[in-house]
């Protein structure tokens, strides 16, 4: 499996964001200074919880050249009984932990003429960061962001302060509640890029009211942060073309099987990236596990990157040997 | 470049086949760049070719500035953490002093300051290392070549490449395009994520121990190719080895691509037998179109019959 390199850091402030949203800043242990990033970055964050280790993604919130901490915010989720809970409980000033590098799936379009980015909630995290970008660019750019309320809104007052011309608010829950449609998306210039984050059902009816207006594919843009489920390994069988049924132990992976019967698959990373393991499948579930297939190719279900994906079924029939 | 120790070389195959594939693996202890013995000389060389033929060995698109800052900080601060004996990173607030003992130079400027360099700032740091360096900036889902140093290319133009998207450099490698390498290593890159950087060996032979064999100069040195008789392959043929890093930059979003260049003559390299086996069945299996690219079918015979010559005498 990819383990990926990690910073060690100190919890070095814990500030109060809104009732639900708490903002963490974060130093590196040694001191030294925290890796630049680009608008749109996020890292990955492992902790140990009580049910194990967590590893969860989130924006950095904070923007600039100098970077001698790193911070993000976090929304208490009502349901949490892992991440958003113990950062919110159990996180105190001095507590360490590991970090991943910045890493960035949500860059600024360069060939956009206008930047608009619509947020619900806590969606409006990897924003800053963009906006803060695109100020240093002297780009053209807008904010539609939805909360409750002004109480819950997260980052409201220092959005009204450094960009008060480009952020347009909508509150549900105040007394002249404010909704959040598609109807702006109507009224966007030629050659707008449009950015969404927030909660799956936001993200998915955003984009398609987009696409069914017209915009192009390329210029629609949203990140979502899925958890790659870690559970542990389980044995399976594959089975190849000459009739042949090996196992897969749980302690090995499908492409040390077939190397240690002497086949000859070709393969570089043992990581999930590469692709230069992949084999074709005829038959059974895969549990995939890598980096590099589309969405396309996974739910395809007939490729599989043999160095780290398994059987979600007891069997796989490869087109192979 | 010549090496002594066999020790040193990049030996490039794991197989006694070749195709073309993404052999990339992480590396265990990232880095950009490397040290050998042959530090000064090829620095010599480097600056040499830039003196001489600027526009063939450094190229840049404006809008690249802030991410050659940011190759020169990377290179740098790797130099001054690999080699503390031999490189100094002084860093205070944006002045910065860069020390390089082993050329006995200093270096004072302002960070994002280009006019207290006297290069442009991946110019400059190329120049204090034997890789070349290439930035390849990510926009809209691709990677374009929009700066870099190129000193010691096989057989390309860093000037006729500037500007192009990744599938448009590699678009003459043979059946590149159709097994759709290009997408999958493409897809590969855009994924690249920082602090875990990547390295991959590349390989080919060359008639002579020339490093700059950029594609303008083709006249000098391409016809040496046709001077390969299976008596001098020996000392005349090279195997050269590219061993070449690929790091995402965290600040721009880019990937820099380091590029090392490895020469060894034949007979240097078949002292090591398991080598000159492999390799015999990896040329005498190798698929015309690979050796065409390669630029070695026009004494890739030759070479086969030294290579046996050598395995007969069992020497």
């Amino acid at each position: 499996m990819y383990k990926e390199n990690t910073i060690p850091v100190v919890v070095k402030t814990i500030q109060i964001e809104t009732p639900f949203v708490k903002r963490f800043t974060l130093t590196a242990e040694n001191g030294y200074i925290l890796p630049g990033f680009s608008g749109g970055s996020h890292i990955t964050a492992y902790i140990e919880g009580s049910e194990g280790l967590l590893e969860r993604a989130y924006s950095l919130t904070s923007y600039g050249d100098n970077n001698e901490s790193y911070e993000i915010s976090i929304h208490l989720s009502e349901t949490s009984r892992g991440s958003s809970s113990y950062w919110h409980r159990h996180m105190k000033i001095g507590d360490k932990l590991r970090i991943s590098y910045p890493k960035n799936y949500f860059q600024l379009s360069y060939r956009a003429k206008h930047h608009v980015f619509y947020a619900a909630g806590i969606g409006i995290t990897p924003f800053l960061s963009m906006m803060a970008e695109l100020c240093e660019r002297g780009a053209s750019f807008e904010l539609h962001y939805a909360a409750k309320s002004r109480e819950f809104c997260a980052f409201y007052h220092l959005l009204r302060s450094k960009f008060p011309r480009q952020c347009h608010f909508y509150f549900s829950c105040e007394k002249a509640p404010k909704k959040l449609t598609y109807e702006s998306l109507q009224h966007h210039p030629i050659g707008t890029h449009v950015y969404f984050c927030g909660p799956e059902s936001f993200i998915s009816s955003f984009k398609d009211a987009a696409i069914a207006l017209g915009y192009p594919y390329s210029s629609v843009h949203y990140e979502r942060f899925t958890a790659r489920s870690s559970k542990s390994a389980a044995p399976f069988l594959i089975e190849l073309l000459n009739g042949e049924t090996i196992p897969v132990s749980k302690e090995q992976t499908l492409l040390e099987a077939l190397l240690e019967k002497g086949m000859k698959v070709p393969y570089s990373c043992r990581a999930g990236r590469c692709g230069t393991c992949e084999l074709k499948v005829l038959k059974g579930e895969i549990d995939h596990y890598d980096e590099f297939l589309s969405d396309e190719q996974r739910n395809s279900n007939s490729v599989i990157l043999s160095c780290v994906s398994r059987a979600k079924s007891e069997k796989l029939l490869l087109e192979y040997g | 470049m010549k090496l002594n120790e066999l020790d040193l070389f990049p030996y490039p195959f794991h197989d006694d086949v070749y195709r073309y594939s993404n052999n990339s693996v992480l590396m265990d202890k990232p880095s950009s760049v490397e040290i050998t013995p042959n530090y000064l000389e090829e620095i010599n060389l480097k600056r040499k070719l830039l003196g001489s033929s600027p526009a063939r060995c450094f190229q840049s698109l404006p809008y690249a500035k802030k991410a050659q800052w940011e190759v020169l900080e990377i290179v740098a601060q790797q130099l001054a953490d690999s080699y503390p004996d031999k490189f100094s990173l002084d860093k205070k607030g944006k002045n910065w002093v860069f020390c390089n003992t082993l050329l006995n130079e200093n270096h004072s400027f302002i960070i994002g300051d280009d006019s207290t360099l006297p290069h442009e700032p991946l110019d400059f740091i190329g120049r204090h290392v034997q890789e070349d360096l290439i930035l390849m900036m990510q926009r809209d889902g691709d990677l374009y070549l929009d700066a870099g140093q190129l000193c010691f290319p096989a057989n390309w133009s860093l000037a006729f490449n500037l500007g192009m998207k990744f599938k448009e450099i590699h678009n003459p490698i043979p059946g590149f395009k159709e097994e759709k390498l290009d997408d999958r290593i493409l897809g590969f890159l855009l994924r690249v994520e920082a602090g875990n950087p990547w390295q991959r060996k590349n390989w080919s032979l060359m008639a002579g121990n020339r490093m700059d064999t950029s594609l303008e100069t083709y006249d000098q040195w391409g016809k040496d190719r046709k001077k390969v008789t299976r008596e001098n392959a020996g000392e005349f043929v090279y195997l050269r080895v590219e061993v070449q890093k690929i790091l995402r930059m965290p600040r721009t979003n880019g990937i820099l691509f380091t590029i090392h260049t490895y020469l060894l003559s034949l007979d240097e390299f078949c002292q090591n037998r398991k080598w000159l086996e492999q390799f015999y069945s990896i040329l005498s299996e190798l698929p015309e179109y690979i050796a065409e690219y390669k630029g070695l079918s026009m004494y890739k015979d030759q070479v086969l019959q030294y290579l046996k010559d050598k395995m007969k005498r069992g020497d």
